[in-house]
């Protein structure tokens, strides 16, 4: 079965009896109160997708992997792009904001990170001085000029936004390829290198 | 958020100096400045707690067998995997080197 699940999406349909032994507690209770997990970007066994599970604290991040036919609901960045919350937090206030000029900006783009879980899952995730995670769908080349006028308005937001690129070859940091390093680092499902060009990249330095 | 410092012996300052990496989860960003001659000195700001070991075992490994410039080098965390951590130091020495 071909993988169409990209890093970021969140899947629903995974039971405390499919999460490993000696998984954390807080795991397994994120799993059973129905919360989703996060597709992360890795390499699984070809019937399995490799997943993040969430916790309430920062540093619970547990990294497993989930059976793709265990899949019962999957949402992505760009579908929490218009959800609305009716929370009082500075993220969100950033992504009322932004709304628009993203929209405007003629990419695919979505909301990632805890501001996506909470509004993809209901659950509280956001606090006052959470950031906002967004991705933005690059198919094709961004060049660095547009990614410092997007970066521009970002940075005009009452929290911080990190926003990601998604080229067809992994992920970028908006801040980074809009800065003056000559290399900078792109993410896939193997592995980390420092690429001048995130849409070409020839294999450079792998981590 | 916990802050961490390491030491390790070290030859004569670098020239240069280097900011490298970035400011967001699974990412981190490092500052080199040059050092006082002979000493190595690394301070780590991490938002992972209980990373000690795993940072003393990534540094020893990586200036095991060689005399690292006097550098003084700034790291902050943000939860970056080992390879990242070392893709970024790798970088940051290049950039030092090419002042």
């Amino acid at each position: 079965m071909v993988n169409t699940y990209l890093a970021h999406d969140l899947l629903w349909g995974m039971t405390p009896e499919q999460v490993p032994v000696g998984a954390p507690a807080w795991a397994v209770e994120s799993i059973a109160a129905g919360h989703p997990v996060v597709v992360r970007r890795s390499l699984t066994a070809p019937d399995q997708i490799a997943v993040g599970v969430r916790g309430r604290l920062r540093e619970q991040r547990y990294a497993t992997s989930m059976a793709v036919a265990a899949i019962s609901r999957c949402v992505r960045p760009e579908d929490l792009c218009h959800a609305e919350s009716t929370r009082d937090l500075p993220a969100l206030h950033a992504l009322a904001r932004l709304r628009p000029l993203l929209d405007a900006s003629g990419w695919a783009w979505g909301v990632s990170g805890s501001a996506g879980f909470e509004l993809a899952a209901g659950v509280e995730a956001l606090h006052e001085r959470s950031d906002l995670d967004l991705i933005l769908r690059t198919p094709q080349f961004l060049d660095r000029l547009q990614a410092r006028e997007l970066l521009a308005l970002l940075d005009a937001s009452v929290c911080a936004v990190d926003m990601q690129l998604q080229t067809p070859w992994g992920a970028v940091a908006l801040r980074e390829w809009a800065g003056s390093s000559r290399r900078v680092l792109l993410k896939d499902d193997v592995q980390a290198r420092l690429v001048s060009d995130p849409w070409q990249p020839s294999l450079e330095q792998v981590a | 958020m916990e802050t961490l410092s390491f030491e390790f012996p070290a030859g004569q300052p670098p020239r240069g100096r280097a900011l490298v990496g970035c400011v967001g989860s699974g990412d981190l960003e490092v500052l080199i400045e040059p050092g006082l001659a002979g000493k190595l000195s690394i301070q780590v700001q991490t938002s992972v707690n209980g990373s000690e070991q795993r940072w003393q075992h990534l540094f020893a490994r990586m200036f095991d067998g060689q005399t690292p410039p006097a550098m003084s080098i700034d790291i902050h965390d943000f939860g970056a995997t080992p390879g990242v951590v070392r893709l970024r130091l790798e970088q940051g020495f290049e950039e030092i080197g090419h002042d």
